[in-house]
């Protein structure tokens, strides 16, 4: 499943409010001007998701995972590899974490900087929807992409499709990137894709 | 209705009872975010009671988390959204009653209280990271301070290397004017001028590679921690003296002039002389040589209060400002390339600190570019001490008349003693073997034995098996009394105690000069 120019544009448009929304409460915690932006999305079989991901991140990555739950639902997860991690926490903090593995106040940080990025993009989601989403409670953990997809794969049966985002962090004249992934059922993706459509044409075009 | 009262009463006592156990904060709210309950965690940790806040709304209960931003936490809350609250970017959830908010460290979550699919409030759960805080903070300082000592380590390293780069400079410098001198000497005869200078340069090396491999084995000793003071009274004028004596002739070879600018006795302290002798004589060679021709280096020696304040001032090009910090560390030289300008291991100022400081005292040094350098050395005096009673280091001994038998298995050595003894007026007899010594004295008369057995131990293994205990056991008509020095290859106290436990009077370790060996043949003879 491809998405057209047009799904995309709007996409990106939709997760960038989210993401605005993530850099103001960040901005707003560390006193410092944090910027997220959503550069690039794309769509792809679950299956496809490991060479996807291998082409742009490490084999070991923290990566914060949250299920959501509710008439939409999949797994959220934010991958960042282990030197953007402990970069992302220091410029967050002013404190350099301690050397691998992540000490617990990094961690900490990072499932702070995880869940506020995925309630805000699933948020917006489900205000596009009108939906309500119930989230879990955030983990951090630090292992190699296809742990993270083997346990993903065994959770739920049935074609699910993955939406992989960039995310950029621009932060005190640094810049770190994660990738934010939404695993979601088929019939989940197609209910937003076309919500999104929907929302171009009515609210966003207008914008 | 009993039955229902009964649950109710065993549901408030199953909540008490779990309450005991929590060991994290948990309070919940309504959906008008009215705190419901306040667990006893909370109590004990924040100083609310569950009194003063259940029923008040949060907010109105604890301003402080609206004006940080929580409204929008519980908001999310109340529309299905877990919320993490990191330590790190929070530092604290509830303010406590009793400790400034900058003290407390926690974290926390906020989570949606949900019943049947309908959200009825929230539950937040509140942590004390403190511990996890400090020992995260005590690792940090360890990782710290293990690269800081790598760091320190790495560059101890790097000024090692420099040292053995200038080592090996240094030792063969002197070397090469023996041995060159040594072949010319060898290869044809001399005019008695050109013998006199040579011998000249090679007494003048072979001293201050002596002085140099003597600094080296006082530098491991003190870095192991295993330098002994003989402690004594002693005149440190007489020291002092005795220090210029050693150095004149390299300060007549370069032109520089040394003065004295003390009373020549009586100023008395405690210490050690050859250590003394050790510490104005590194003070000496240093001042000579960053002086250039023509300057001078003056030696002063005052008595103030309770000290003894001794200078060594030069008129040389100064020190670096950079260089002054570290000028009494070991290996440092201001100027350690390849191509420097002036020779030295870098130990000698190091050396010269911890000798100062051995004897109690302190050392200082000023200096300006271009104007030269002052070292100021500080002792404690001890004036009641008699001049007299000073080691007789100048005393020049005579054995005339003295019958002296030499053992020393190498033809070199034995004959080096032999030649020095008997300068001092000695009849000297040279042997080999403890074995053939032992022969001589069966076939001398007891007019014949000589007064002293000066006998070359090597290392010490083993010289009571075969010298000492024979010539013990002997009557004193056939030698058992005759009194005996041992002379070490190098100095041990090891060898010391082994040596002197097996019966020897004296030891002496090489190298050591002529004079040493006089004075310590003498202090054996009787009357």
């Amino acid at each position: 499943m491809e998405l057209t120019q047009v799904q995309e544009d709007a996409l990106i448009e939709l997760l960038n409010i989210g993401f605005g929304r993530a850099g103001a409460s960040l901005s707003q915690l560390t006193g410092h001007r944090v910027v997220l932006e959503v550069p690039q999305v794309s769509v792809h079989p679950i299956a496809e998701l490991e060479a996807v991901l291998r082409a742009v991140v490490a084999d070991e990555v923290a990566s914060v995972h949250q299920i959501f739950s509710g008439p939409v639902a999949g797994d959220a997860l934010l991958l960042l590899e282990h030197r953007a991690a402990g970069m992302l926490k220091e410029l967050l903090t002013n404190e350099a974490p301690l050397p691998l593995p992540l000490d617990a106040s990094a961690r900490e940080v990072l499932t702070e900087v995880g869940n506020i990025l995925l309630n805000a993009c699933l948020g917006t989601f489900g205000n596009l929807l009108q939906v309500q989403v119930s989230f879990s409670i955030p983990h951090l953990n630090l292992e190699s992409v296809s742990d993270i997809l083997r346990s993903l794969l065994v959770q739920r049966e049935g074609l699910r499709y993955a939406l992989v985002v960039h995310a950029g962090f621009r932060l005190r004249d640094a810049e770190v990137t994660g990738y934010l992934v939404i695993v979601l059922s088929v019939a989940s993706l197609d209910r937003l894709i076309r919500a999104v459509e929907q929302w171009e044409q009515n609210d966003g075009g207008l914008q | 209705m009993t039955s229902s009262l009964d649950s109710d009463l065993l549901n408030i006592a199953v909540l008490r009872w779990l309450d005991t156990l929590a060991q994290q904060g948990i309070f919940t709210t309504d959906r008008d975010l009215v705190i419901r309950s306040w667990n006893r965690w909370l109590e004990e940790h924040t100083g609310h009671l569950a009194t003063t806040v259940v029923g008040r709304g949060l907010f109105e209960a604890f301003p402080d988390l609206e004006a940080r931003g929580f409204g929008g936490y519980y908001d999310g809350a109340l529309g299905g959204q877990m919320k993490v609250l990191a330590h790190g970017l929070h530092r604290y959830v509830i303010p406590a009653l009793d400790a400034p908010d900058g003290e407390l460290r926690q974290s926390g979550r906020i989570t949606p209280l949900e019943l049947d699919g309908v959200i009825v409030g929230t539950i937040t759960v509140v942590e004390d990271v403190a511990e996890r805080i400090v020992s995260e903070r005590e690792l940090r300082s360890q990782i710290e301070a293990s690269d800081r000592a790598r760091a320190l380590a790495e560059e101890a390293v790097q000024v090692k290397d420099e040292f053995l780069t200038t080592l090996s400079h240094e030792i063969r410098t002197p070397l090469n004017a023996v041995i060159g001198w040594t072949k010319i000497l060898l290869s044809r005869p001399v005019e008695a001028p050109m013998l006199a200078r040579a011998l000249e340069v090679i007494d003048r090396n072979a001293v201050a590679q002596v002085r140099l491999i003597d600094d080296m084995l006082d530098t491991a000793r003190i870095m192991s921690g295993k330098l002994r003071l003989e402690t004594g009274p002693v005149d440190l004028a007489r020291v002092a003296l005795a220090a210029i004596d050693v150095v004149a002739p390299t300060a007549a070879a370069k032109n520089v002039a040394l003065r004295a600018e003390f009373e020549p006795e009586g100023l008395m302290m405690l210490g050690d002389a050859d250590r003394l002798q050790q510490i104005v004589w590194n003070l000496l060679a240093n001042g000579i040589k960053f002086t250039e021709t023509g300057g001078a280096v003056t030696v002063g020696i005052t008595s103030e209060n309770a000290n003894l304040i001794l200078t060594v001032a030069d008129t040389g090009e100064g020190i670096p400002v950079d260089f002054m910090p570290v000028i009494f560390e070991r290996f440092r030289q201001a100027d350690p390339s390849a191509s420097r300008r002036h020779a030295g291991l870098g130990i000698g100022l190091s050396l010269v600190r911890q000798l100062v400081e051995l004897h109690g005292g302190r050392i200082n040094v000023t200096s300006r570019a271009g104007e030269g350098s002052l070292f100021t050395v500080t002792f404690p005096s001890r004036p009641d001490l008699a001049s007299g009673q000073s080691l007789a280091a100048d005393a020049r001994v005579a054995l005339a008349n003295v019958r002296l038998l030499v053992i020393d298995d190498q033809p070199e050595g034995r004959d080096l003693l032999t030649v020095a003894l008997e300068q001092q007026g000695a009849a000297v007899t040279g042997v080999a073997t403890a074995a053939e010594a032992l022969a001589l004295l069966d076939r001398s008369s007891r007019y014949e034995l000589p007064h002293v057995i000066v006998a070359d131990v090597g290392e010490g293994a083993d010289a009571d098996l075969t010298l000492i205990r024979p010539l013990c056991a002997r009557s004193p008509e056939r030698g058992g009394a005759i009194p005996t020095v041992a002379v070490a290859t190098y100095d041990h106290p090891r060898s010391k105690r082994r040596v002197l436990a097996a019966g020897f009077n004296r030891y002496l370790a090489k190298p050591f000069s002529p004079d040493e060996l006089a004075a310590t043949v003498r202090s054996l003879l009787r009357g």
